[in-house]
Order: structure tokens, then C-alpha cells, then sequence
């Protein structure tokens, strides 16, 4: 499958993972761009920044006597590798930028690969270059 | 003219906006332009024929084309046929398809 740059959408996402249905919404709205065949640009700011942190570890739940792996916790980290496995597979483009001064503020540095900082007129190009764009905000 | 698709998270019984967002989007279509709704989330929840929002009950009675997410009617346990009239049942790939085709998305 092949796309051309007039098939490019950006999103815009500022929710920290594990904390709001939104995450699991733009996550599925990111999948589906990616089954209609678009290359996606993403422009992670706020809390958003630590959805690609390389340090999420997933965590067992004693209460429900389960392990680690039993409790298959979700993290946003392997969600966004997942998706850029798969629009690689895809002849498709895939692009996260973290603004870098919402990085700075929580200290989330450590990312995982194919994330990349950057900052607000990041944003401006990605939207001026794509097709459309989508902002998702918390309210 | 042009095509608004509105993806709608909020509900009326949490949010007190939603209300000005659904007469936004009856607003729209009377000045001309093409209007969808696209329930997610929570925004499913007045969707169920028991369900009772005369703010939403409105949007239905216009011709603005309101879908509910699938997944989230399931992860809410509401079946197809406990819906009001008027609502089809859909995907995210509603979303993709209208800005994929340039149209104006809204996240509400």
C-alpha cells in the first residue's frame, strides 16, 4: 500500500496516558488512519509527551492475585511501536513529535525509538503539509 | 457549504455544553452546510431508547446524520436494538474518512 503526502494527517493529542478514554480513542483513530492507507504525523504535547516514555513498565495486580503477565497491563509505549510496525509494513509514514518543552517540565526524556522532540512550530509545518488535521483536546 | 463531522465524547448528563454542541451542529446544517455526529465514549450514552435528553432527542429529529461507535456501544453493553431511531451504527473509519476527504473534524 502506498500514500502520498496528500494523504497525510496530522493529530494533535495532549492527554498522559492511563488516565482518559480519549487515549484509547486517538489510538484507535490512529490505527484506522493507518487501514485507510494515510501516513500520520502526531504532535504529542502536554502530558501526551510521556505516552512514547521508554520507562512504562507494566505491573501485576495483587488484589486480583495476577502477575505481570496475567494482567497484560496496557502501555502506550508498545501501543505507538505496534503502529509504527505497522504502517512499516505499510509503505506508510509514521511521525511523533514530543514538544519539547512539555518534555522538559516532566523530565520524560528517555523515549522510545522513532519518537522525536521537537516544538510548537513542529506542529504549524505538520499541519501546513498535511491533508488535514485533528485536534483532540481534554475538553 | 461545507461538511462538519463532529466527534462527539461528551454526553448531556455530565457535561452541560454538550447541549450548545448539538445545537451547534443543528446551527450548521440549517445555514446550508452537510453535518455528521459520530458518538464515542460516553457520548453514546443518550443513544439508548430509554435515555432521556430533549437536547439530543432534538439532533435526532433534524437531518443531522448521527452514528454511534460500535466499540463503544459495547463497551457499554448497549445493543443495537436498544437505540433511538434515527442513530446508525458505525466506526472510527467515519472520522478518517471525512478528513481523508478534507472535510472540517471537530473533537468535542
Amino acid at each position: 500500500m502506498k500514500s502520498t503526502n496528500e494523504q497525510t494527517l496530522t493529530f494533535a493529542f495532549m492527554d498522559p496516558p492511563f488516565e482518559s478514554e480519549r487515549t484509547v480513542t486517538f489510538f484507535r483513530l490512529l490505527e484506522a488512519a493507518l487501514d485507510k492507507g494515510a501516513n500520520i504525523r502526531v504532535f504529542a504535547y502536554e502530558g501526551a509527551v510521556s505516552l512514547s516514555l521508554s520507562l512504562q513498565k507494566a505491573h501485576g495486580n495483587s488484589i486480583h492475585g495476577r502477575n505481570a503477565k496475567e494482567e497484560d497491563h496496557p502501555l502506550s509505549k508498545d501501543w505507538i511501536s505496534s503502529l509504527q510496525h505497522k504502517a512499516a509494513s505499510n509503505n506508510l509514514k509514521f511521525e511523533w513529535i514530543n514538544c519539547g518543552l512539555c518534555v522538559d517540565e516532566r523530565g520524560v526524556t528517555d523515549v522510545i525509538k522513532g519518537c522525536t522532540r521537537g516544538g510548537p512550530p513542529d506542529l504549524w509545518r505538520y499541519a501546513s503539509e498535511s491533508l488535514n488535521t485533528l485536534t483532540i483536546g481534554t475538553r | 457549504m461545507s461538511n462538519y463531522l463532529f466527534i462527539q465524547s461528551q454526553d448531556p448528563f455530565t457535561e452541560t455544553r454538550t447541549s450548545h454542541q448539538y445545537q451547534l451542529a443543528q446551527d450548521l446544517l440549517l445555514a446550508g452546510n452537510t453535518v455528521t455526529v459520530l458518538l464515542v465514549q460516553n457520548g453514546v450514552m443518550p443513544a439508548r431508547q430509554k435515555a432521556i435528553s430533549k437536547e439530543f432527542d432534538a439532533l435526532l429529529n433534524s437531518t443531522v446524520v448521527v452514528i454511534a461507535d460500535k466499540f463503544s456501544l459495547q463497551q457499554r453493553d448497549i445493543f443495537n436494538n436498544e437505540l433511538k431511531n434515527n442513530i446508525y451504527v458505525g466506526t472510527l473509519e467515519h472520522a478518517i474518512d471525512a478528513l481523508l476527504a478534507g472535510h472540517k473534524v471537530i473533537w468535542n
